[in-house]
């Protein structure tokens, strides 16, 4: 009995607990042990693709970008970061030198990814070499008693042993079951396609994985304001913000240029949703390489610009005042669009400099505000409204030294004011056409009317799509493996002492997935004993059997070896 | 052998990893391209991709071939960059708002005046400027030699197959058989941007 015991187990565990089993054994010796280098290593190994290391990990990810949110990032808001840094004099270098304002390109942030990566890969990897080599294998040998199975069926038959295993080889092939045949029994198995489901799920796991990074090291990121009628092209001196991944060259960037046409914000007039928009539309044209044909296109909020796999976003947009400005000689110095960037998102109040650094006697320079809808409210100019009904500037004048003959890089946004003086301007806002004559015949300067611009993101990543198709691929393969049941048949047939033939037949499900396979295997075994034009059994030797199966469920029980149990182990998803 | 230190089998629950890794990796990229209005450009930032000095040197034999750049100047009027061939072209990618770039500009200036007629070239190309300031740029800093006006990049769009400018300021220097020899990211200095000259200068074509 113990033999039967032993081959029932052996019928139902499995080669990967068994493989498992004998990794921990060698492995369980733990660090206490006398253990090499390569042992150490081992452990290290076993220790970093363990389960828990793997959730640590994750939970340290989830753990790293909570200061991403909670913090200003250079990537997103580089104007709220220094802001961070006007206000925390003391904290923010400290927090910047922890990357804590760019925490998704922080090093240690790329060390907990990197480590989860390692951790899953060797823990996926090896184990899709062993559900390849699962979903390769033969069906084991039939148990020796088959009555000690869940399903069990049993009848006696006129036919031979042989004409009847024929028959059930022929039965069970028809149903696609997969067979091992011996001396006197059938063994089949069915359902390897949940290995295959687990062996897809696992390798398209890897798959999204190395998408997410190739998409970190071929993309890259840019920004780039751009004012109506203004166009650009997609090459890094051209860009406001460029982020490039670990392998990116300025060579990389498709070659495309846009062209900004227009731009129409419609927002709501009345009511509690006042001041809140309804549409954006940007009408542009582009090129998508030079000498290309030029083509349309109007960008909305969520509808890129789709360019050679390089999507560009419409993600703001604000006013450009017109400006006029003649130095003390009489000579134009600049004549254009200044963008202004808004301080307050509801009435669209936009604050902006203007830099003449090649005035002569001396060099000038304008701080102002942009109200497009502009109301005395007790005293204070405010903006009512966002669209630009009664567009106002209102503008401090400077000369002095801009300080930027010196070569060190400044914000086209901002007014190094250390070495400027004021100029006694009256604070008068200006409307569309009205001047200022600047005192002492430095200059005058001239409000010829606004322009729009939009911010435009541009983001190319080559892991977008294969991560998409890899996610849905693991989806797939995961629902297939936990839709379909590995489940065996086994087939005994010896010949009675009475001339006739016993067939037992004894099945096993090798999952806990839904139900069913009682119905199935109470199918095949009517069809077979049809085929087999058995008989029952008399009803005294079946309750005989009926009481040894029981016996011996029981002493599995108490062993902790229920053979139905161990089966499932070895296939858990 | 303790069970604390005894890795736990790790297969089992890599569904699990993997869905939360997965929504983990979307949640990074949806904080991307948010609503309109959150973002607005970076106006802290210098707001152009700064030059850090950085110098390239092609070797005769490895030199690419400097694309046919032509268009029309701040005072308009039409330059092939090809009628220049036979000399030592110098293009110094500028922008009378960026500050390296008039930090340089006097290096550039003087430079021209004491090579040009030596078989030397300087051609400037001016990137997202307001005409009125760039030529105000030029007399302030008494730039003798024309530059191409490039308000949409265009030009600069045109060098993306051989050395593209990375930043501004950016200089490169073609040899006498239109191959680019040399390119400079951020502001020049006399001394190293002379000798660099020289030496292409010294090259028989």
């Amino acid at each position: 009995m113990t033999t039967a015991e032993g081959d029932a187990i052996e019928a139902a565990s499995d080669t990967i607990e068994s493989a498992q089993g004998s990794i921990a054994a060698r492995t369980g010796r733990g660090p206490a042990g006398r253990l090499g280098v390569r042992g150490w290593l081992r452990w290290l190994w076993r220790q970093l693709t363990s389960m828990r290391t793997a959730l640590i990990l994750l939970f340290l990810l989830a753990l790293a970008s909570v200061p991403g949110s909670v913090l200003p990032q250079e990537g997103i808001d580089p104007a709220a970061v220094s802001q961070y840094f006007v206000a925390h004099p003391a904290l923010a270098p400290f927090l910047n030198r922890l990357s804590l304002f760019s925490v998704f390109a922080a090093p240690w942030f790329a060390a907990v990814y990197l480590l989860l990566f390692a951790s899953l890969a060797g823990c996926v990897l090896p184990r899709t070499f062993r559900l390849a080599g699962s979903a390769r294998q033969r069906p084991p040998r039939a148990p020796r008693n088959l009555t000690r199975l869940p399903f069990t069926a049993s009848y006696a038959t006129g036919q031979q042993p042989d004409e009847a295993l024929g028959k059930a080889s022929a039965l069970l092939a028809r149903r696609r079951f997969r067979l091992h045949a011996g001396a006197g029994w059938v063994s089949a198995e069915k359902g390897y396609l949940r290995e295959v489901g687990n062996l897809v799920f696992h390798i398209a796991l890897l798959a999204l994985l190395i998408s997410v990074g190739l998409g970190g090291i071929f993309g890259y990121k840019a920004n780039r304001l751009l004012v109506v009628g203004q166009g650009f092209a997609n090459t890094p001196t051209d860009l406001d913000v460029f982020r490039p991944g670990r392998l990116v060259s300025p060579s990389d960037l498709q070659p495309f240029s846009i062209s900004l046409q227009g731009f129409t914000a419609k927002y709501v007039n009345s009511g509690p949703e006042m001041d809140q928009p309804i549409t954006y539309a940007a009408p542009l044209t582009y090129h998508t390489s030079p000498g290309a044909p030029l083509r349309h296109y109007v960008l909305q909020v969520n509808h890129p610009l789709v360019v050679d796999g390089v999507s560009v976003y419409l993600i703001g947009h604000g006013y450009a005042p017109e400006f006029k400005v003649t130095d003390g000689t009489g000579r134009v110095q600049f004549d254009g669009p200044v963008p202004f960037i808004p301080v307050d998102q509801s009435s669209l109040t936009s604050e902006g400099v203007i830099k003449v650094p090649d005035a002569k006697p001396t060099q000038l320079g304008f701080a102002g505000v942009f109200l497009p809808t502009a109301v005395d409210n007790g005293g204070q100019l405010q903006s009512a409204f966002p669209a630009a009904l009664f567009p106002r500037v209102s503008l401090v004048a400077y000369d002095g030294n801009l300080g930027m003959n010196s070569g060190q890089a400044q914000s086209v946004y901002q007014l190094d004011t250390k070495g400027l003086h004021q100029l006694p301007v009256a604070p008068r806002p200006l409307a569309p056409g009205q001047s200022i004559k600047l005192p002492g015949g430095v200059g005058t300067l001239t409000f010829t009317g606004y322009k729009q611009w939009v911010s435009l993101a541009i983001t190319y990543d080559p892991g977008q799509l294969p991560a998409l198709v890899s996610g849905i691929t693991a989806l797939l393969g995961l629902i297939l493996s936990f839709l379909v049941r590995r489940r065996r048949v086994f087939v005994r047939a010896l010949p009675r002492a009475d001339g006739s033939t016993e067939v037992v037949m004894g099945g096993l499900a090798r999952s806990d997935a839904a139900g069913g396979f009682e119905a199935e295997f109470a199918d095949l075994a009517q069809h077979l004993q049809e085929l087999h034009d058995g008989s029952a059994l008399p009803a005294e030797q079946l309750a005989q059997e009926l009481d040894q199966q029981s016996a011996v469920t029981a002493q599995a029980h108490a062993a902790g070896h229920d053979p139905a149990l161990a089966g499932r182990e070895g296939s858990e998803a | 052998m303790t069970r604390l230190l005894r890795p736990e089998r790790c297969g089992a629950r890599a569904a699990l990893i993997g869905s939360l890794l997965a929504a983990a990796a979307l949640a990074i990229a949806g904080c991307e391209g948010g609503a309109i209005g959150a973002n607005t450009p970076a106006s802290s930032g210098q707001n152009f991709v700064s030059g850090s000095y950085q110098t390239t040197v092609f070797r005769v034999g490895s030199r690419p071939q400097a694309p046919t750049v032509a268009g029309i100047t701040l005072t308009g009027k039409r330059l092939r960059l090809a009628s220049y061939r036979g000399d030592v072209v110098v293009v110094n990618f500028w922008g009378s708002w960026c500050a390296p770039c008039r930090a340089e500009a006097p290096t550039l200036g003087a430079l021209a005046r004491q090579l040009t007629g030596s078989g030397v070239r300087f051609v400037g190309i001016d990137i997202r400027d307001e005409p009125d300031a760039a030529l105000a740029f030029m007399q302030n800093f008494n730039v003798g030699y024309p530059s191409l006006n490039d308000p949409n990049d265009d030009i600069a769009l045109q060098f993306r197959n051989t050395v593209p400018p990375s930043a501004i300021p950016s200089t490169v220097i073609i040899d006498r058989s239109g191959r680019i020899a040399a390119r400079i990211v951020g502001g020049v200095t006399y001394a190293g941007l002379k000798a660099m000259i020289g030496r292409v200068a010294a090259e028989h074509s």
